[in-house]
């Protein structure tokens, strides 16, 4: 989008006006179970999401197996109370303002608890539900990128401020504090601004799973908010492997900053929309959890010996929002004055 | 349908009907409007959190967060604590605008309607969730499994409600744009939801039609109601047709006695042209109810309700959206602008109930309507908002009795009940008016099942 957009400042999604933390104060990553949302799950699912949270478990990452994962993660919000929620799904083959609508209303009902595992689909059978030839990687990519920008976009359509409720002057909400989003992006385009008030996080942190970066491709990678390390315990993961794995990938992440400088695509870097710490691992992800067998007995095991190790973050605290958690600054609202909703009344009263 | 169900109460001596309802009989007791429906006699109701309007009133201080989950979890068990069988959402692709610029005047921006029915089904165990979806600017293989996502969820209490807003403008907001002829909204809704029916039972998707071309898998298993109870709202003749083909429920706009009449006759003759029992299409009006302990009282309370809903500013742009042109130097307590409108047509952009007016043919009438009522331009916007609703008010007692004269005709089988006020606008009916109908024996004392259809009286699937 960022070479098509009829708008020089619609590519200037992420926020960047907040210093990035030094390696050194970088945050321990959140522990994250996996849970794949097959029907199988729906007798025992408030339970489980409650025993992981009662583990210590920071969040839960929805993974599609059939049961829609932001409908399966909206369900949990008012079942938990302080864990995660981080659907996994395709950022691709979907309408991009359903998608952006939905995962802030799923902000708003968790107060701030929501993220998005973005992927980006390669299957052409999923393409085909939506009527739709599977795209090749290169565009694949390009769309995951457009998809992920403009959901930033519509997120941050409305100011924090901008219902209210003035009573004198009958003014529910401000037009001057909504912005139109004017993406015209390869494949799509979308006007905004978002149906949805601005929710809890503003924006919702963006994570991409190691697994994921390939399809997704650099741009989206660069500007999502930080990377997803996977463990699977289908393997019969021990503590120390586990430990390993951590300390490697903590090790490998390049000091913050540096990961910014690959915006190529880019006309201007210092418009490039790469989030601050992209190659961060803000994300500890077990998967392949064994519903048959005793799932939370491994999962609670792990979780207290690896936070004794010091090498997650703490247990997460009812009231801290995901951002927070993940080690992320707030999301500023960034008001662009040429993409303002009440542009139409400002040119009338010019015009007079 | 059954009225010996144990869970309602036995209809008390009947009293006469009224000369309004007497009138409108036009057979015997069993069968007052059409020969081929018979009036179950009883009442369901569902709770209409449209969300954007301009019905709902948020300048008091008692106006709830329209966006906070508390709101809505605090209407829903109100509702459910009634024995609602339905909570309803409202659903608009793009935000509402005046003259080009974001309607700043109502209430504005909601969350998505699936997404907080499926966190609403996990605090509920009762109540329908009934989301309003469109077909126009939805894929149908992704809303088919997001709606049986939200029935498995909920143990099979998901509704949809099929509108089928097509206009350009709301398309741009979605990949192909305002790519659809009005003409052909509802031929493009039943192949949407011949799809979502092909998907729900499982199938294998092979659709190549003039609107989609899909391949797909129905992947997941039935829910405990078989799948979604199908709403719709739209009342055009081909809206009718579609749902007399098509639906479980209507959300008609019908609230008079006479016109839920007229259009229980018009939907109970489709319904038979099309090959279906009239039982199975139950005709929901959306309502809107004031209620007092006295009729005093409650004409008082209208009034006050009217006032809080229409400022002086809504007034002024309820006629601006139809003469298409600023008269903000218009005195809002004095006369109707006399002058001329600059559009032929009103535009879609404040919503579906504003659409395609005739402005010079409405203005001119308008004009002649609030002369001779001696209305002033506030005057006249109050009494057409309240117009413009199924409006039941009164006291408890005669709303009651009114409601028992529509359950006993079978105009309706229960009203949709849009709250004015948020979150405790439900409190007045479940506390008074529920009781009555329930004395009346037209409201259930209880729930009948656990899911939607069961709640609705409807056959399973
Ligand atoms: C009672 C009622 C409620 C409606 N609610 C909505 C709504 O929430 N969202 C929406 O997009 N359309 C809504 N509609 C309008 C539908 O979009 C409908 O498809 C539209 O009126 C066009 O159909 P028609 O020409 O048959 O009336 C509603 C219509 C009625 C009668």
């Amino acid at each position: 989008m960022s070479t098509t957009t009829a708008h020089p400042s619609a590519a200037d999604a992420a926020p960047q006006s907040v210093a990035a933390p030094s390696a050194a104060e970088r945050p321990l990553p959140v522990l994250a179970v996996d849970l794949v949302t097959e029907p199988a799950l729906l007798g025992g699912l408030a339970e489980l999401a409650r025993d992981l949270e009662q583990a210590g478990v920071g969040a839960l990452t929805l993974s599609d197996g059939g049961l829609h994962p932001i409908h399966v993660a909206a369900h949990l919000a008012p079942l938990t109370s302080s864990i995660g929620l981080l659907p996994r799904t395709d950022a691709v083959y979907v309408e991009p303002f359903h998608l952006a609508t939905q995962l802030m209303s799923l902000d708003h009902l968790s107060h701030g608890r929501a993220g998005w595992l973005l992927r980006a689909e390669t299957d052409p059978e999923v393409a085909a539900t939506v009527g739709r030839t599977v795209l090749d990687l290169a565009a694949t990519a390009r769309e995951a990128a457009d998809v992920l920008e403009t959901a930033r976009l519509l997120w941050d359509s409305w100011a924090p401020d901008a219902v209210v409720r003035d009573v004198a002057s009958g003014t529910y909400v401000d037009a001057a504090r909504l912005q139109y989003v004017d993406v015209e992006a390869e494949t799509f385009s979308v006007r905004g601004p978002a149906i949805t008030p601005r929710s809890p996080q503003g924006l919702l942190p963006v994570l991409l799973a190691d697994t994921d970066r390939a399809a997704a491709g650099e741009r989206t990678a660069e500007r999502a908010d930080g990377r997803v390390l996977d463990l699977d315990l289908s393997s019969g993961l021990t503590i120390a492997q586990a430990a390993v794995r951590i300390r490697e990938a903590l090790a490998a992440v390049p000091a913050p900053g540096s990961s910014a400088e690959g915006g190529a695509v880019l006309e201007d870097p210092a418009d490039s929309g790469a989030a601050p710490d992209a190659a961060a691992v803000r994300l500890v992800r077990l998967v392949g959890l064994d519903l048959e067998a005793d799932p939370l007995g491994t999962v609670a095991g792990l979780t207290a010996d690896l936070r004794s190790e010091g090498l997650i973050a703490p247990a997460p605290t009812p009231g801290q929002d995901l951002r927070t958690r993940l080690g992320l600054s707030p999301a500023p609202f960034r008001l662009d004055p040429a993409r303002r909703s009440d542009r139409a009344r400002l040119s009338r009263e010019e015009s007079a | 349908m059954t009225t010996t169900s144990p869970t309602r109460h036995r209809a008390r001596a009947e009293r006469p009907l009224s000369a309004e309802a007497a009138a409108l009989a036009t057979g015997p007791a069993a069968h007052p409007l059409h020969p081929d429906h018979t009036p179950t006699g009883q009442l369901a109701f569902g709770a209409f959190f449209q969300g954007v309007n301009s019905s709902t009133i948020w300048r008091l201080p008692a106006s709830g967060d329209q966006v906070a989950w508390d709101s809505f979890e605090a209407l829903v068990r109100t509702a459910e604590r009634g024995k609602f069988a339905a909570f309803f959402l409202g659903e608009g692709l793009r935000l509402r605008e005046h003259r080009g610029v974001p309607f700043e005047l109502d209430v504005a921006g909601r969350p998505d309607a699936q997404t907080l029915l499926a966190a609403l089904a996990g605090v509920t165990e009762r109540i329908g969730l009934v989301a309003t979806q469109n077909t126009t600017y939805n894929d149908p293989v992704d809303l088919a499994r997001r709606l049986q996502t939200l029935d498995l969820l909920s143990g099979g209490r998901a509704g949809w409600n099929i509108v089928t807003t097509d206009n350009a403008w709301t398309g741009e907001n979605f990949r192909r744009g305002g790519y659809l002829d009005h003409a052909d909204r509802y031929l493009h809704a039943e192949a949407f939801v011949q799809v979502a029916g092909q998907y729900w039972r499982g199938e294998r998707i092979a659709h190549d039609g003039a609107h989609y071309t899909v391949r797909a898998q129905g992947e997941l298993p039935r829910s405990a109601q078989g799948s979604p109870v199908l709403f719709q709202a739209g009342a055009s003749p081909d809206g009718q047709d579609f749902a007399a083909r098509t639906a479980d429920v209507i959300f008609s706009p019908h609230g008079t006695l006479e016109a839920a009449a007229h259009f229980r006759r018009s939907i109970v003759e489709r319904t038979v042209a099309a090959g279906r029992d009239p039982a199975g299409v139950k005709i929901l009006p959306g309502a809107e109810i004031i209620l007092a302990a006295t009729e005093a009282e409650a004409e008082e309370k209208v009034r006050w309700v009217r006032d809080q809903q229409v400022g002086p500013e809504q007034a002024i742009a309820l006629l601006e959206q139809y003469w298409g042109r600023d008269l903000s130097a218009f005195d809002p307590d004095g006369p109707l602008p006399d002058v001329p409108p600059e559009v032929a047509e009103s535009g879609v952009t404040r919503g579906a109930g504003f659409q395609f007016a005739k402005a010079e043919e409405l203005t001119r009438t308008w004009r002649e309507e609030a002369t001779q009522k001696g209305q002033s331009i506030l005057e006249f916007a109050r009494a057409k908002a309240g117009a413009r609703r199924g409006t039941f008010t009164g006291s408890y007692d005669t709303v009651a009795d009114r409601l028992e004269e529509f359950a006993r005709l079978g105009a309706i089988d229960g009203l949709n009940i849009t709250p004015w006020l948020i979150p405790s606008g439900l409190d007045d009916i479940v506390d008074e008016l529920i009781p009555r109908l329930q004395e009346r024996g037209v409201y259930p004392s209880d729930y009948a099942g656990s899911t939607l259809r069961e709640n609705l009286g409807l056959p399973a699937v």
